[in-house]
């Protein structure tokens, strides 16, 4: 479905571009909000990245609230208009963190966080901070020390 | 939209006729699928253009509308005047607002053509019964919209002729859609 279409219009020229088309966008579908982890030890990170830009060429991922990203791995060949499954190897330690993900497409456009996106708009970062189009954000998973995954935004 | 709509379906049609029946709608690797039969094409090619010209025959006013939007149970959702309910309102809460755009996101005011309106009714209400009402019903319920919405007069008929006539207020006091290639950013400059 178009922007334009149902009376979902907008007035504003650049709204609307980013409107037509997600830019690249990666979320964490394991461990991901509302699940359990039972316990510290060894996990796979596992989730989704696409972009209407094209196809994926790096989704990066952390496990320490954004600090320190690493190179996750493709499970096959990232192609255009498609998700693309990757995966990081991690060793949960058992102590509250968040984890995150993010990506860049063929084109390089690069997936923000919400505190960039706000910026970029010269915009207060607060709960009524909405992102201007289709919304790339990064997605942070919060893991309490017991193990249990929640929206890291709630 | 229905002009868009058209494109694919102008496209299937020299297939249909140049492959024969039975094999052609079958995946060549799976041999599943069949060919659509014309009507159950037909069933599902419902976008209406701004144009208009794929609408149906009938005819319907506000008054009549305002029948239909009780008996049908859209104020169920929406709310006896279009205020209420938890579903989308379908009238202005500042009406008198000289801005368009802080009148709010209502369909029957903002779309950009009233065929738009036709089409909605028609292929998505009343939600979980889509495609019970008559031409005749989905052409009152527009009127009945339009109107409390100011957009036409109460007394105005909408048939196939005259719903693609009426003027919507935004005009093309609109963005138009991004210029945009395959291959490029879609807003450029823009680094996400």
């Amino acid at each position: 479905m178009n922007y334009n279409d149902f009376g979902h219009l907008d007035d504003e020229h650049k709204t609307a571009a980013l409107g037509y088309q997600i830019g690249p966008k990666s979320v964490i579908t394991f461990p991901s909000g509302a699940q359990q982890l039972p316990g510290k030890g060894f996990y796979e990170i596992s989730g989704l990245a696409w972009s209407g830009g094209g196809a994926i060429k790096l989704v990066e991922v952390s496990t320490d609230g954004g600090k320190k990203w690493n190179k996750a791995e493709f499970k096959g060949t990232p192609q255009r208009m498609a998700f693309t499954r990757f995966g990081y190897q991690w060793n949960w330690d058992g102590t509250e963190t968040e984890i995150l993900s993010r990506c860049t497409d063929e084109l390089g456009q690069a997936q923000p966080t919400r505190a960039q996106l706000a910026k970029y708009w010269n915009k207060p970062y607060d709960q009524t901070f909405s992102v201007p189009g289709l919304d790339n954000s990064v997605q942070p998973w919060h893991i309490a020390g017991d193990g249990k995954v929640t929206n890291g935004f709630a | 939209m229905g002009s868009h709509r058209t494109l694919p379906f102008a496209f299937l049609l020299p297939v249909l006729i140049m492959g024969g029946a039975s094999a052609l709608a079958q995946g060549p690797a799976f041999g599943i699928g069949r060919t659509p039969t014309p009507d159950e094409i037909k069933a599902r090619d419902i976008s209406i253009g701004p144009s208009g010209e794929e609408l149906p025959a009938g005819k319907g006013t506000a008054k009549e509308g305002a029948q239909v939007y009780r008996a049908k149970g859209c104020a169920g959702c929406h709310g006896a005047t279009g205020l209420e309910g938890t579903a989308p309102i379908l009238k202005s809460k500042d009406p008198a607002n000289p801005d368009l755009w802080a009148r709010g996101r209502i369909l029957p005011l903002r779309a950009p053509f009233a065929t738009t309106v036709w089409d909605y009714i028609n292929r998505a209400m009343p939600l979980n019964r889509e495609g019970t009402l008559t031409p005749d019903e989905v052409y009152s319920l527009t009127a009945f919209l339009l109107s409390i919405n100011n957009v036409i007069p109460e007394d105005q008929v909408l048939d196939a002729q005259s719903l693609p006539k009426v003027k919507m207020p935004i005009g093309n006091n609109y963005a138009s859609l991004p210029d945009w290639k395959p291959r490029t950013p879609r807003l450029k400059g823009y680094p996400y």
